[in-house]
């Protein structure tokens, strides 16, 4: 059975130490005896006491130099000191440097069973005291540690946080926050808003979460412009409210959004484009049809067919530039649509030409292909390479001259495979030529008016290009030609394989 | 209708330039056309129309604005009336009106495209009936 406690007697009377023992061990103590102080210190390195009686008057070290001793070991060991009449002074004198009680000879066992209950008692509550005191400490830590933890996590974030109080006074915020609103004055903390903040839409918004009027207010979202620097950000406001309902400030999260802006103004663009540029053929049709049907423009039968079939034509220009969204469409979905795989460009361009030639040699072009053996594989979406070859070098059919021709011809260097499409055709005005990728853009002049296309096939070219992380390059000079470079990177491990080989 | 006078039509969309001048032809006018704002200038000093048909969204977007000014503000040239065909109306949400875009814009009267043909005649014959008047 494990003892009480552990008691530990230091007298040099033999008969005390032996009746404390009896008398104590009878209440179930664990108890030691020490004929002094030297043989007392020994003992408590030995085993942990949690009481000792001492006497005062002892030989060798005496009892107060005892107890500082004792003390300096184990400062919770709660030590009684036994005294004669003669030295109540000194027994007093040993309470005052930390001794628990004394307990003047001869005593009663029930007095010294007594009091020793007692100073277990007073040690068990100070140990329990003590560990409170030092979980205490240790959830202090636990929470300086994660209050730095949140601080540093805030401060990574990519997105700005504000927090105020409710006298208006912002007491928290992050990086990201003072270099999107260029926030002044941040070294200053707990001053008003207004002393940092110049945006006046958000400061409104901070006012309007403070105020608290709307009990049920859970988030103001706001868009806020700022000139310098040029940000679009989305501001959500939220107020920070403690369990019970009560408002303590608000919290500001501002995100950039200044990219996505752009990309909705360009899809806007591209959308108010699309509607402008599918009117015109529509209107044209209409145009013809009424013309036909009205009969405002009087006209023979011949001549009204004619019309018709210039509305016709229209009509399939329309649905060549529906194909081409479509197409555009299908790219802008992305690696999802494709189908990448190992495609020998010699294969596609060949094919590609073959298709053509018929169309180029009606219309007195002649068509060379020059390829090298050699050309490696291409990872790639065969369709859209198909389509790419096939935008080309229609165009260097549509945009030549009578009589001229066109070459499609491929070298390779160490990263990419170039395929080069030339013709001799109309060639494209140095002002033109970087608007040529543009979407719907399409060369301007006399000549150019009178062949059909949506604006879009190089737009699409560009696209496919940019999608298997290629590029393409055009020169050109007007009245000479143009060529179109394709830049795709190759499988290189095709060419190790090769290397390898004897 | 052996009225002989002399429109010019301005239009980069060759079908429009066809299907106008088809039905001003068929009225009893003499129709001249040109596919840009350039060429429109041009023809405006060699043959001096009595009416001119400009779509204003011609290769540059201010390329009718432009056009307009310069004919307006020469003064051999300035009381040729101008029709402007547009289609940026419904495209863009903007509507040009006499009334709001006639002191900058200085076009004397707008349609949409498409433009009905018995409405081009009809806006035609009366402007051409306000020069004569004046």
């Amino acid at each position: 059975m494990t003892p009480l406690a552990n008691i530990l007697v230091v007298d040099d009377e033999i008969g005390i130490g032996q009746g404390c023992k009896r008398v104590l061990s009878a209440e179930g103590y664990e108890v030691d005896w020490a004929e002094d102080g030297t043989l007392g210190l020994a003992k408590i390195q030995e085993k942990p006491y949690d009481l000792m009686l001492v006497d005062l008057m002892m030989p060798g070290i005496g009892g107060l130099d005892l107890i500082r001793k004792v003390h300096d070991a184990d400062p919770e060991i709660i030590i009684v000191v036994i005294t004669g009449y003669a030295t109540i002074d000194t027994a007093v004198e040993a309470t005052k440097r930390g001794a628990y009680d004394y307990l003047p000879k001869p005593f009663a066992p029930e007095v010294l069973a007594g009091l020793v209950k007692r100073g277990l008692e007073k040690r068990d509550l100070r140990l329990e005291a003590q560990r409170l005191h030092h979980e205490r400490e240790e959830r202090l830590l636990e929470l300086a540690g994660q209050k730095s933890r949140l601080r540093t996590i805030i401060g990574c974030m990519a997105d700005g946080v504000l927090v105020a109080n409710l006298e208006r006074q912002l007491v928290l915020w992050n990086s990201s926050a003072v270099r999107m609103l260029k926030l002044s004055g941040a070294d200053t903390p707990d001053q008003p808003l207004t002393h940092y903040l110049k945006n006046a839409s958000i400061i409104e918004a901070f006012q309007e979460v403070l105020s608290g009027k709307d009990k049920d207010l859970s988030m103001i979202t706001r868009e806020i412009q700022l000139e310098d620097p040029g940000l679009v950000l989305m501001a959500q406001l939220a107020p920070v409210r403690d369990e019970g309902g009560t408002l303590l400030g608000a919290v500001a999260v501002l995100r950039d959004i200044t990219k996505l802006k752009e990309i909705e103004k360009l899809k806007s663009q591209f959308v108010s484009m699309v509607a402008h540029e599918l009117r015109s053929p529509l209107a044209a049709i209409e145009g013809w049809l009424e013309v036909v049907l009205s009969g405002a423009a009087g006209g023979g039968e011949a001549q009204r067919q004619a019309w018709l079939a210039r509305a016709k034509e229209r009509a399939h220009s329309l649905l060549g530039l529906v194909n081409d969204l479509l197409e555009i469409n299908r790219i802008e979905a992305g690696k999802v649509a494709q189908k990448m795989e190992p495609v020998r460009m010699a294969e596609v361009v060949q094919k590609t030409v073959e298709f053509f030639r018929r169309e180029a040699e009606g219309k007195g072009l002649s068509l060379k292909v020059d390829l090298p053996d050699s050309l490696p594989a291409v990872q790639a979406d065969r369709q859209d390479m198909e389509k790419l070859f096939t935008n080309l070098i229609s165009n260097a059919i549509k945009y030549n001259v009578e009589r001229g021709s066109i070459t499609v011809e491929a070298t390779v260097d160490e990263n990419f495979i170039a395929v080069r499409v030339r013709d001799t055709g109309l060639g494209i005005p140095a002002d033109q030529l970087p608007r040529i990728f543009e979407d719907f853009f399409r060369v301007n002049d006399e000549r150019t008016s009178k062949i059909c296309g949506t604006g879009l096939g190089l737009t699409i070219c560009q696209r496919i290009v940019d999608s298997h992380f290629g590029h393409i390059e055009v020169e050109s000079e007007p009245g000479r030609g143009s060529t179109f470079s394709v830049y795709l990177p190759y499988l290189r491990t095709q060419t190790k394989d090769k290397q390898g080989l004897p | 209708m052996d009225s002989h006078e002399k429109i010019l039509l301005v239009d980069d969309d060759p079908d429009f330039l066809e299907m106008h001048k088809a039905v001003l032809k068929n009225h009893g006018y003499e129709v001249l056309t040109a596919t840009s704002s350039q060429e429109g200038l041009e023809r405006v000093r060699a043959e001096l129309p009595d009416l001119i048909i400009l779509d204003l969204m011609m290769e540059k977007h201010d390329a009718g604005f432009s056009f307009t000014r310069t004919i307006k503000t020469d003064p051999l040239f300035k009381d040729i009336p101008i029709l402007m065909v547009t289609s940026v109306a419904e495209a863009t949400g903007f509507r040009f009106s006499l009334e709001e875009d006639g002191y900058w814009m200085k076009a004397d009267d707008f349609l949409d495209k498409p433009v009905q043909p018995a409405v081009l005649v009809e806006r035609v014959a009366r402007l051409l009936k306000g020069r004569r008047a004046r």
